[in-house]
């Protein structure tokens, strides 16, 4: 057989008619595919299948919606929690005396040639929680439920100090600081009512004025109450937490079992 | 394995044909369509002619080409003409290609009829 003769031709002619035959495939496949060539039965399904798909889709629209509900709820309920606990943090801050205070309240004057000691001050504090008070200062020194109001004895360095008896003189200190006159003793509170409580007949007042102690009380619309200089540390006092309880004693009863 | 050759090209055209990005509007789909069909029956042709061993290159090359432009170019101006010569190319290059798949079929029937002969008489001897 001559071979060689017909390869080339054939070949060449078999790769156009190979290029032609995939062209022409791919064209009818697309045509054929065409949404107006399709018969109506086959659309009808597909108008079926597709409309289930839809009412499909929209169910899950609704279904998200109610999740998306649901979250921002729950948000907002984190937002109410994290309002009290801000509101808490408040009250505990003015109790503390951790923050700077502001109110209407009254303030005590009272000045060096009134005979008063510690034990008045006390008094006076304590007579003001009574009536309501809600923060009270002695000469910004803020008062809170650590703090101390004693008295202290020191040598006299000028003659006027000096007056009273030998040369000691005796200072009224609040945490362990000397307190100068005048002493004023700020409130703050309905006025009012704290004044009440102060002039109660019998009451402390009235104690002072037999001791020729006369205070001077007034009522003030704005007060403004300083923060503790150094807020207390508790270094004994631990919050009882039964969950890291019951892992110490856990992690107690193991060590005792692998000890022998 | 003389038919390899071809039928690598052939594969070699329909890779090609389906890696090109080109696709045919959907106007020119009736003219490449009657085209195919020329040129399919041009390769009938050419294969029945090495089967009678009457085998032409240029013919063969000429004829694919001219047949498959032709037959568009002619439907073409049928469209245009408001004749439907679409019909009658599918009609005549149909008929060519039964004729073409027959003759191919007979010449290979007396092909396998001449070896069974030669291998009876050699058996015979």
């Amino acid at each position: 057989m001559s071979n060689k003769r017909w390869y080339l031709p054939i070949t060449v002619v078999f790769l156009f008619l190979g290029i032609m035959l995939s062209l022409q495939f791919q064209a009818q496949t697309r045509v054929a595919s065409d949404l107006t060539q399709q018969r109506t039965e086959t659309l009808i399904t597909m108008v079926r299948g597709l409309s289930e798909k839809r009412q499909k889709l929209a169910l899950e629209i609704i279904d998200l919606g109610n999740q998306l509900r649901s979250q921002m709820e729950s948000s907002q309920d984190e937002q109410k929690m994290l309002q009290s606990i801000s509101q808490e943090t408040e009250k505990l801050n003015i109790v503390n005396g951790t923050t700077e205070q502001k109110g209407p309240g009254l303030t005590i004057t009272i000045e060096d040639y009134m005979p008063i000691v510690y034990t008045d001050l006390l008094n006076i504090v304590n007579e003001l929680w009574n009536a309501g008070a809600e923060a009270i200062a002695i000469n910004e020194h803020r008062i809170t439920q650590h703090t101390t109001i004693s008295y202290t004895e020191t040598h006299a360095t000028t003659e006027r100090e000096a007056v009273f008896d030998d040369y000691y003189v005796m200072f009224i200190t609040v945490n362990h600081q000397i307190i100068n006159y005048p002493i004023i003793i700020s409130a703050i509170g309905d006025p009012n009512n704290l004044e009440k409580g102060l002039t109660l007949p019998g009451g402390i007042m009235d104690n002072l004025a037999l001791f020729n102690a006369y205070p001077l009380i007034n009522k003030e619309e704005k007060l403004t109450i300083p923060a503790v200089e150094a807020p207390h540390t508790h270094y004994f006092v631990k919050e009882y937490n039964p969950e890291t309880e019951k892992l110490k004693s856990s992690n107690e009863t193991e060590t005792k079992q692998k000890k022998p | 394995m003389w038919f390899i050759i071809p039928v690598l090209g052939l594969i070699l055209g329909v890779y090609l044909g389906s890696a090109v990005t080109f696709q045919l509007p959907a106007i020119y789909l009736k003219y490449m369509s009657i085209a195919v069909l020329a040129s399919l029956d041009s390769v009938f042709g050419g294969i029945r002619s090495i089967m009678e061993e009457k085998f032409d290159g240029t013919i063969l090359l000429t004829g694919f080409f001219t047949n498959a432009l032709l037959a568009a170019l002619l439907t073409y101006l049928g469209d245009r003409l408001g004749v439907d010569l679409y019909y009658a190319a599918v009609f005549a290059f149909g008929v060519r290609l039964f004729q073409n798949l027959a003759a191919i079929r007979h010449h290979f029937l007396t092909r396998l009829r001449n070896k069974r002969q030669v291998k009876q008489g050699e058996s015979n001897e």
